[in-house]
């Protein structure tokens, strides 16, 4: 029997993108239509800060959440997302969407778009799931699949180095979490930089990087040399709950359609 | 506030074994712990006084040193442990000291004046040694030797060729230059007792090396034209000849002072030298580097074989020397034991050397009990006696190379100045690198190393150097000792530190963070909370120690101890963030339906 499956797009994804949200959805409702959804977030920032007690009571409210709507898999976004579910829920199976991707894979319209494009993206890993090589080779099989040309670092996948904004170090240690940045920026040769967690991409866009979400590539237009990335959104609060309030929705309407 | 136990744990064993302080190979395999690594490194930044300056920290003689040295950091180094290649680390140490040596340099403070007087008996380089650091702690130090001249062993065993008596004096002179005091030419046991320098003294250190040279139980031995390689080598460190000796010769041993004989015999106008030795050539104790340039000058070797006997002819002089094949060295439990078939050859010569070690000779009257080779007995830990003032140091303790001697010349030092001042003799000392040891450093090869040969130095031509004293090899040349130097991997852990931006702003090492935590029982906050979590420490730790993880047991401690907040300001953000998100203007839950 094929488990229930749901999305969960997390914090700073949704925060940044309402439309990556909803267009990810779409797709995954197709493939699965009686996808259900939860927005919340996983309490990683809790437990970060080394809250234990709180972290617990939060991460049973999204159980709760989970359990609620019958979802048995949860898709997740999100490292952290993935992790966290990973290491603390004991019945609720969870599969990064960079590993579900590869397994259903793309849709026809959006594969070999960027083949045109003349940008050499370089590949910015998730320090967290530095361990995560299918997540890895997800990230890459997507980007080959949709044609765009790629360049690896010296430090990439294992060795990948932190973006600076991981551990709740920018609100304890601003100066320390922009140097992080900075040395983060200079890893790339490529101006041009493909993530896949928000933070990571609000970090190197304040590293002087142009920063590009993978669902940036895979469902906005082709990107080409001299184009800006999007902007820094996660810089500002108002922006990014707007987004979440706006992402929330979507999850609704995508869900219930 | 108190720190749960998981996470002093965590931190303890990270204290205890993180490698950052590791010493490199080179440094804990030098008996002195010269600090290797670290003057290498100058010279290959062409800072020779800075070189200079790290060397004389630990030893007074790095011309010498830098020209005999037995080097066991060359052993050690990983580029020999690796690749069969070590830093030339002896040869660069002389060419820096050729190059920067200079007495502005040397260090000549001594301590207030204690009142206090030692004698050390013996001005080889176990003696030299512990004089100067018992003069510096403001101890009267007097030298006696019954030779006339300064250097012990290193002057009338090591042969001139190896190592030129200006280069001893020179570096002597830092003793007379702190104010240490010399008999030279006085012979304890003959011109004053034992006894009575124990009267005159208040403490006397041992350090009259292994001049005495016995013959092994050969038949002939008793030959005319048989000498000890003790006596030979030093009629010729004073004479440059030995006058007893033939023209054709033999040499009876297989370790570095055979070579030295061997060598030598060139030198004073023989016309063909043997060697001969039990072991085969691959097992010869002697230093590859001697080895082979006594293969150049054209010793010849005859490995493998023993010393039947020493025929005599109707003079009672030395006409040939009979040679018994061996079998083997070492009997089942390793032990020497040497066996021979029944192969035998014989070989013309007017002269055999025996040199097959030498002992130490009693001078205490016997009042001190001797081993085997005439050691006295010690505490290996202390190098006391059971004459409470009376301390051993160099071959007369068990050394065997120069290093080794000074690096036991002032492990009895210490033990002299705790003596002195009625110290416990064993508390609070590191005993283990009062010697050579073995580091617990264990990293890998840092990324892109590869073989690179060593700098060949530049050795003057066999025919032609095998005829007089003046050194055989001339040394570096700044280019080489330069490209030589480059080639140093500077050995060390610090694999987290070349990855972490944080702990730089923090630390040198985990090792001194957590040890600091651990000390004072407290942390500030801003370091736990200042790591980003990332695992890139751990990932590069040959230990995989869980840095990341000791910072979140920190952080869950001070979550404890604050009403469950965060000590960090910036942290009330987080706080209204989190709360945002999960709160319900933000949060859905939707099922799915077909």
């Amino acid at each position: 029997m094929t488990q229930k499956m749901g999305f969960m797009p997390g914090c700073s994804l949704p925060s940044y993108t309402p439309e990556g949200v909803k267009k990810t959805m779409e797709y995954l409702k197709m493939v699965y239509p009686d996808l259900g959804g939860v927005q919340k977030c996983c309490g990683k920032g809790t437990k970060a800060l080394g809250q234990e007690d709180k972290f617990k009571e939060r991460f049973a409210g999204l159980q709760k959440d989970i359990d609620d709507v019958g979802i048995e898999m949860m898709v997740v976004a999100c490292q952290n997302c993935y992790k966290t579910i990973k290491e603390t829920s004991d019945h609720t199976n969870v599969e990064s969407l960079w590993t579900l991707l590869p397994r259903i894979g793309l849709p026809e319209e959006v594969k070999g778009k960027g083949s045109v494009s003349d940008v050499v993206f370089a590949i910015h890993d998730s320090c967290s799931t530095r361990y995560e090589k299918e997540i890895q080779d997800g990230i890459r099989w997507i980007l080959s699949e949709l044609g765009y040309r790629v360049e690896e670092s010296e430090f990439s996948r294992e060795k990948a180095r932190c973006c600076g904004f991981g551990g709740m170090i920018v609100p304890a240690n601003p100066d320390l979490a922009m140097r992080v940045m900075k040395r983060r920026g200079n890893d790339f040769d490529s101006d041009y930089v493909v993530v896949y967690c928000a933070a990571c991409r609000s970090s190197l866009m304040k590293a002087g990087k142009k920063a590009f979400h993978i669902l940036d590539l895979l469902w906005g237009p082709v990107i080409y040399n001299e184009e800006p990335a999007p902007e820094d959104v996660l810089s500002s609060p108002a922006k990014s709950w707007i987004n979440r309030y706006k992402s929330k929705h979507a999850v609704r309407k995508v869900v219930k359609a | 506030m108190e720190f749960r136990t998981e996470v002093v744990d965590l931190a303890s064993n990270i204290a205890e074994n993180c490698m950052g302080h590791e010493e490199a190979f080179c440094v804990a395999a030098c008996p002195m712990h010269t600090d290797v690594k670290k003057y290498v490194a100058q010279i290959g930044g062409g800072n020779y006084q800075g070189a200079m300056e790290t060397i004389r920290e630990k030893l007074f003689l790095p011309n010498t040193l830098g020209r005999i040295c037995a080097h066991p950091c060359e052993v050690d180094c990983r580029r020999n442990t690796e690749f069969g290649q070590a830093i030339s680390v002896a040869g660069l140490k002389r060419f820096v000291a050729e190059k920067a040596d200079n007495k502005e340099l040397w260090d000549v403070k001594v301590k207030a004046s204690t009142g206090k007087k030692v004698a050390v008996i013996g001005a080889g380089p176990a003696g030299a040694q512990a004089a100067i650091d018992l003069r510096k702690e403001g101890h009267a130090v007097v030298i006696y030797d019954k030779l006339k001249v300064v250097g012990g062993m290193m002057r009338v065993g090591i042969p001139e060729y190896r190592l030129p008596r200006e280069v001893i004096d020179f570096e002597y002179s830092y003793l007379e230059d702190l104010g240490v005091s010399f008999q030279m030419g006085v012979e304890v046991g003959k011109d004053i007792s034992f006894d009575e320098l124990r009267v005159i003294y208040d403490a006397i250190i041992l350090a009259h090396g292994a001049h005495k040279g016995n013959l092994p139980p050969v038949q002939g031995k008793e030959a005319k034209g048989v000498f000890h390689a003790v006596e030979f080598l030093k009629e010729i460190s004073f004479t440059h000849k030995f006058v007893r000796g033939g023209k054709r010769i033999a040499i009876v041993g297989g370790g570095d002072v055979a070579m030295d004989c061997a060598r030598s015999s060139w030198r004073i106008g023989c016309d063909e030298v043997f060697l001969i030795s039990l072991e085969d050539r691959n097992n010869l104790p002697a230093s590859q580097a001697e080895i082979e340039e006594s293969l150049e000058e054209d010793v010849k070797f005859n490995n493998g074989w023993g010393t039947d006997e020493i025929v005599k002819n109707e003079h009672g002089a030395v006409s040939s020397i009979r040679l018994k094949k061996v079998a083997s060295v070492f009997n089942e439990e390793g032990r020497f034991a040497p066996t021979f078939t029944d192969e035998t050859k014989e070989i013309e010569v007017d002269t055999v050397i025996f040199a097959t070690g030498q002992q130490v000779e009693d001078i205490t009257g016997g009042l001190l009990e001797q081993q085997g080779g005439g050691r006295y007995d010690v505490n290996p830990d202390t190098l006391a006696t059971k004459l409470s003032d009376v301390f051993v140091a160099g071959d007369a303790s068990g050394g065997v190379i120069v290093v080794e001697a000074m690096a036991l010349g002032r492990k009895a030092a210490k033990s002299v100045d705790r003596y002195l001042q009625n110290r416990d003799l064993n508390k609070a000392r590191h005993i283990k690198k009062e010697l050579s040891y073995k580091t617990r450093l264990d990293v890998p090869l840092p990324k892109g190393t590869v073989n690179l040969p060593r700098t060949s130095g530049n050795h003057r031509e066999a025919r032609e150097r095998k005829r007089d004293f003046l050194p055989y090899d001339l040394g570096y040349t700044e280019e080489q000792a330069k490209k030589e130097a480059s080639r140093c991997i500077q050995c060390e852990c610090k694999l987290c530190m070349t990855e972490c931006i944080m702990l730089n702003d923090f630390t040198e090492c985990p090792q001194d963070l957590f040890s600091e935590f651990i000390d004072k029982g407290e942390i500030d906050p801003v370091i736990p909370y200042s790591c980003n979590m990332c695992g890139g420490c751990t990932h590069v730790c040959p230990n995989d120690y869980q840095i990341g993880e000791a910072f979140m047991g920190m952080r869950k401690d001070f979550i404890l101890h604050n009403d469950g907040k965060s000590p960090m300001e910036g942290h009330k953000a987080i706080e209204i963030h989190q709360m945002l998100g999960f709160s319900k203007v933000f949060c859905t839950k939707v099922k799915g339906v077909k």
